[in-house]
Formats: structure tokens, sequence, C-alpha cells
């Protein structure tokens, strides 16, 4: 017979085990930073060196870093490992809608009320670029790069067709789509990149930021886009349907292999997979502006895919980490180091300018284009309802426009409507 | 002494190793079904958002649901699901069943393969499938050869539903048809011999005697795929992302993108109680309209 004493044992475990299910707050270090980054080769290599330069001169609290421990995406693993408590001092790759979210619900500090803030945006020449990531008057995310979104062009298929540079407004697309697109074999463009919201970032928006000159789509409560540069991107989307010269999906394949499509937007993190997959193609990319209506006059605006770094709140080195950002962003040897290994622009205006860079870009026509437009491109709108905005803008604006069951007029004036509504409802 | 006798009557041998035997599964309900069934149950009634302490708000997050429209197309949806997934997913599965039938040496192969796209993973196929059904995919380039027009598979409200319910389909069938497969093994062949002597054809044979004797299995094929209706979440955000225009969302993605991407885990806790409740009067209503009792005598 077994004694009262193993049950009364079974069922304390259990109890344990159950209370281990209850939420606890990590006791938070105060002799270290602690530090997460994007789960991917390239980013973490360029951590390791810039955190053991950082340790070995002993220029503040020592850091520790590990990748963001996800199988999935980022954002999943950070929310958990805040509701865990096992959150760490600083997190990069965190994109600005969720660092908005995160500030919503208290999880981030405001950068920009920390010591040597201002400093760090002259030394990094980034004041123009924190217009984006500004919001009332709070920074809750530091760019560390953008990316640019701009247009890839086949150049053998658009010397084959008459055109020495890249189309850079509607009507060179349009000229080149007459000559080279055959309905329903192939065609002149991309157009749209896909079916899930954040597609938008890649067709609409960064449509809508070229026509306007940056203008935002979006301001506290309200949709902008209901105006003359919204109405040229929805009519230039619908002319590009109606004439059977972009494909309803590329899903099937990467369509400047073959040249399904001659042009398609991509961003600066396609040259590596391009030269590992497709090199004989990236040979014969060239890069050309976001198109909008008019010629550009200066370099022209477009959409920035960018990632930033956030401090937590429960961190008890605040002020550390942020020395440690100061130092890291700061750098131009890092900054440098960063651009090499990551290939990723870093989110400062000079980088054409900046002597320190000019080896770099010599040597790398591609990544030049993109640097060249880091200064004018934009983040997506600082909402924390940026799913909804952008699920409105897919099923009420784009989806209509590409099947062609709505006049560009109506399907912007409805998307623009409905996402009044929603941010009312939601406040 | 009394007190003794007690104890060894109530903590007999028996009675411990049969608690110990049903207490790892007890235990592990426990954790993993009453704890955060309890969660659930909390969060549905509260406004909670992660980082603070649950504050109860009664029926605002039933009202919400409620009057979501996005959540009601949702709901919809799975309704034009299952419209379009039963037929093709019974058709197939009948198929499979009396295929296997007539299948002679090999059979346990046959029916193993069919499984295999059953235990494949959603995610992989449904990234083979959305190159498929792509209007640049090799489907529509073969039916522009032929035809001169491209489909819009996932692109359109109607087909972009057929397509994910295609893929859905041949996911489960062979299963289903293993299962029917199993009533059909169960029917007494003396009840066919004696409907051929009587003349029956086949036709008859299957409506009046096949079928109605593989009530039981029939019924468990519809259970499993009403189940599977309301938990479909990979294809359809794999392959249309819900859209166009909403129409191939599932409540399984509204209540991961309310709490994960919205960060209202109050709502979505709610979305899921409704869901469930949904899911169960389906299939009750199920079993009231087409279950049968099969007796043989």
């Amino acid at each position: 017979m077994t004694s009262r004493r193993d049950a009364l044992l079974l069922a304390l475990g259990g109890a344990a085990l159950l209370a281990g299910c209850g939420r606890q707050q990590a006791e938070k270090r105060t002799d270290r930073i602690q530090l997460w980054v994007a789960p991917n080769a390239a980013e973490e290599s360029f951590w390791k060196i810039a955190v053991a330069r950082w340790n070995a001169a002993r220029l503040g609290l020592p850091v520790t870093f590990t990748t963001i421990p996800t199988a999935g995406n980022s954002e999943d693993t950070v929310l958990s490992a805040l509701v865990a408590g096992t959150e760490p001092d600083l997190c990069t790759n965190v994109f600005s809608g969720f660092a908005v979210q995160l500030a919503a619900l208290g999880q981030v500090v405001n950068l920009a009320a920390m010591p040597g803030y201002d400093a760090l945006l002259e030394a990094r020449h980034m004041r123009s670029i924190m217009a984006g990531w500004e919001q009332g008057g709070q920074v809750v995310a530091l760019p560390i790069y953008s990316s640019p979104t701009l247009i890839w062009w086949r150049a053998d298929l658009l010397e084959a067709n008459g055109l020495s540079a890249p189309p850079a407004t509607y009507a060179d697309v349009y000229r080149f789509c007459e000559r080279y697109a055959v309905r329903g074999t192939r065609y002149g463009m991309q157009v749209v990149a896909g079916r899930a919201w954040q597609d938008r970032w890649f067709d609409f928006i960064s449509y809508y930021y070229a026509a306007s000159g940056g203008q935002p789509y979006l301001s506290g409560n309200k949709a902008l886009y209901d105006n003359l540069a919204g109405l040229q991107a929805a009519r230039f989307i619908d002319r590009m349907y109606r004439q059977g010269w972009t494909a309803l999906d590329f899903d099937a394949e990467e369509p400047l292999v073959s040249g399904l499509a001659a042009g398609a937007v991509r961003g600066p993190w396609d040259v590596e997979r391009f030269a590992n997959i497709y090199p004989d193609t990236l040979a014969r990319i060239v890069v050309g502006p976001m198109i909008a209506e008019a010629p550009p006059t200066t370099t022209r605006s477009t959409f920035s895919d960018s990632k930033g770094v956030v401090i937590f709140r429960n961190s008890r080195v605040q002020r550390e980490a942020f020395a440690f950002l100061n130092w890291v962003l700061g750098e131009e040897a890092l900054n440098l180091l960063w651009l090499q290994r990551t290939g990723l622009s870093p989110a400062r205006d000079d980088l054409l300018t900046n002597p320190a860079f000019a080896d770099y870009y010599r040597g790398n026509v591609i990544a030049r284009a993109y640097a060249d437009h880091v200064a004018t491109a934009w983040p997506p709108a600082l909402s924390e309802h940026t799913i909804d905005i952008q699920k409105i803008m897919s099923a009420r604006l784009v989806e209509p426009l590409m099947l062609g069951t709505t006049s560009p007029a109506a399907a912007l004036g409805d998307a623009v409507a409905r996402t009044d509504r929603m941010l009312e409802v939601q406040g | 002494m009394l007190r003794n006798l007690w104890l060894r009557r109530q903590w007999s041998r028996e009675a411990v190793i049969g608690l110990s035997l049903a207490g790892a599964y007890l235990l592990f309900t426990a954790v993993f079904w009453a704890y955060p069934f309890y969660w659930l149950a909390k969060l549905s009634v509260t406004q909670w958002r992660f980082f603070d302490e649950p504050v109860f708000t009664g029926t605002r997050n039933l009202l919400l649901s409620v009057q979501d429209p996005q959540f009601l197309q949702a709901l919809w949806n799975v309704v034009r699901f299952l419209g379009l997934y039963l037929p093709i997913a019974f058709g197939g599965a009948l198929i499979v069943a009396f295929g296997l039938q007539h299948v002679g040496r090999g059979k346990a192969f046959v029916a193993l393969c069919f499984l295999l796209s059953n235990v494949s993973s959603g995610v992989a196929l449904s990234l083979v499938f959305a190159k498929i059904f792509s209007s640049t995919g090799p489907l529509n380039t073969m039916l522009f050869a032929w035809t001169g027009v491209r489909v819009p598979w996932t692109n359109d409200p109607t087909l972009a539903m057929l397509a994910i319910a295609l893929v859905v389909a041949w996911k489960f069938v062979g299963y289903y048809g293993l299962i029917l497969y199993s009533g059909l093994l169960a029917i007494p062949k003396e009840i066919q011999d004696a409907a051929r002597l009587d003349h029956a054809g086949p036709w008859t044979r299957l409506t009046r005697i096949t079928l109605p004797m593989m009530n039981p299995q029939l019924m468990m094929v519809l259970t499993f795929a009403i189940l599977v209706s309301f938990g479909l979440f990979t294809e359809p955000f794999i392959i249309t992302g819900g859209g166009p225009s909403d129409s191939t969302a599932t409540p399984q993605m509204m209540i991961y993108e309310t709490a994960f991407r919205r960060l209202q885990p109050s709502h979505a806790a709610m979305m899921s109680i409704l869901v469930a409740l949904v899911t169960y009067a389906l299939v009750q209503l199920a079993r009231r309209l087409f279950e049968r009792k099969v007796v043989l005598a």
C-alpha cells in the first residue's frame, strides 16, 4: 500500500507545476546590459564584433547579447518575453508600428529623454530621418537601418525596348509596357506586391510617398491619402491592370529572372538573395527610383522598411543601455562595419557624402542607389492600428483596382472613409 | 482502530495504482486544459492587455465580438467553406473507400500513401499550392495555352475559397476515405448478396444499403469536417492571406490577429469561446439532422 505521503507529494508537485504557469517578473540585472538582436547571421556577426569592442574597451557596463530566441516572428517572442518578465534591456529588429504598440502598453522608454540623445542625432546625421519616428515629441524606437523601396528593372529588357535608363514616371512605364508586355504571357512590371497587409508597404504606400513627396498617409485618427497623390497612384495601379500590363500575382516564380515581368519593387535585402540564387539576373539589374506622375526634380521619396532598437521600461540599466546605443550607433567605424556585414544602409543622411563610406559605395552600384534614397525614405505611419489600416487599404483600394470592380476615385474615397471610421471606433 | 480501517479501505492498493495511472492524465489535463480554460474564461469577461491586471468588463467583449463585422464575416466564411468542402471531401473520401475495396495486393501501402498527405506539413503544402494556383503558375499557364483564359484562383472571392477547399480536401480525403473504408468493411456481405438476389441495382444498393449502414462513419467524417473548418488557419493564411476582401479570413485568423497583432487578448478570448459554441451547435445540428442508429440484428 502506498502512503498518504506519496499522494501528498503528487499533489504538491502538481501545484508547483501550476504555480510555475503564473507570471513571474525575473529579477533584472544591474551589472550588465542584455541585448537581443535580429536572428540572422549577418547582423549577429556585426553585434559580435561591436559588443566585443565595447566590453574590451570598458566603456560602460558590459553587454551580453543573444539573437531573439524565435522560431517564428520577433514580435511574438518579444511579447512573450515581456509577459513572462524575461525581456532584455535592449532589443533590435523592432518595426515602428510594433514600437508604437509597445509604447501604448507602457513597455518601452522615451529615448528622446535620454541624456546624449541630441548629440547622437547630430553625430549620426539622422535628424532628418527622425521626423518619421517621432510622435508627440516622443521617440520610442531608434532606427538602426533604413531600407528604401526602389524598382529593379532588367537592364537588358529595357535596352531591347528602347529605354537607356530605368522608367521614372508612370508615362515611362506605360511606354515600356506598350512595347514589352504581351497580355497573359509577359508583363511590364509587378505592380502589387502580394495579398498580406504588410505588402501595402511595397506597393501603394511606396507609390503614394513617391507621388506626394513623402507626405504622411495618416495623421492621428485621420487617413490622408484621398488626395491628388493618392489618386495618381490609384490610377496607375488601375491602368496597369486594365491594360493587362501586370498580373494578379507573381507567386509562382521570381518574375525578374525569366522576364515574366521586367520591373518590380525590391528592397536592399533582395540583393543577397539574388546574389545567392540568381547571380546572373542580378548582373542584369538596374535600380530605378520609385515611379510617380511627374518627373523627379530631386531625389524621389519612397517607403523605408526600417527596423529600430528599443529600451524596455523594466530595465534597471536604461541610461547605461542608452550609453551603449549612443556609442554603437555614433561610431562611424561601426556604421561602416554594419554596412559591410549586412548590406543595409545605416539610418543616416550622409551616406554618400561621408568619406568613411566612400570606398564601400564606389564599388557597389545597387547599394549606392539605396543609400541615395535613405534621407527621403519614410517609415510607415506611427499607429498601433497598422494592421487594420493596411487591411482596409488592401480590401477597399488595392483589390478592387486589381479586379476592376471600382473606379480609382471611388476606391480611394471608400478606403479612407472606412479607415477613419475604424480609427474613430478604436479610439 | 476504526480510523485505520477506514483509511485502508480508502487507499487500497488498487485505488492507488488506479490513481497513479490516472494521475498523469489528470495532471496533464489540469495544466494544459483546466488552467488555460480558467484563464480563457477569465479573459473573456475582463479587459487585459498583457501587462496590467485584468479588469472585469462584463459583456463588453461579447458585444464587441457580435458587433464586429470582420468576425461575423469570418464565421460566414466557414459556412461558405463548408458548402464547397463537404461535397469535395465526401466525394473524394467515398471514391477512396470504394477504390480501396478493389485494390488486391498492397492495400496497406495504398492506404498509407493516402495518409501521407494528411501528415504533410500544412505550411509546406500551402506554399506549393499557392504556386500552383498563382495567376502565373503552372495550372494557369496550361489553361491559358489551351483556352486563352487565366483563372483568378486566389483573387476572386468564390474561387479563392474553392482553392482553399481543394487544398484542405487534398490533405484530408485519404484520412476520411480510410474511415469510410472501415465502415464498408463492417457491412455484412450477406446483406448485399440478398439485395442482389432481390434485383436491387447498384444505385439502389448504394443509397438504400451501403450509405445508410455507413452512417456512423459518415457522421464521424462530417463531424471531423466541421471541426477542421472552424480550425482553419494555415491554408488561408498562406495561400490568400484572408483576401480578397476578407472573403477567406477565418475565425482562427481573426483570433490570432486580434490577440497577437492588435494586442487585444480579452477580445480574442471571447471570440474563441464563441467559435467553440458555434462549432458545438453545428455539430449537434448535424447529428440531429443526419445521425441514424445502425443496428445489425
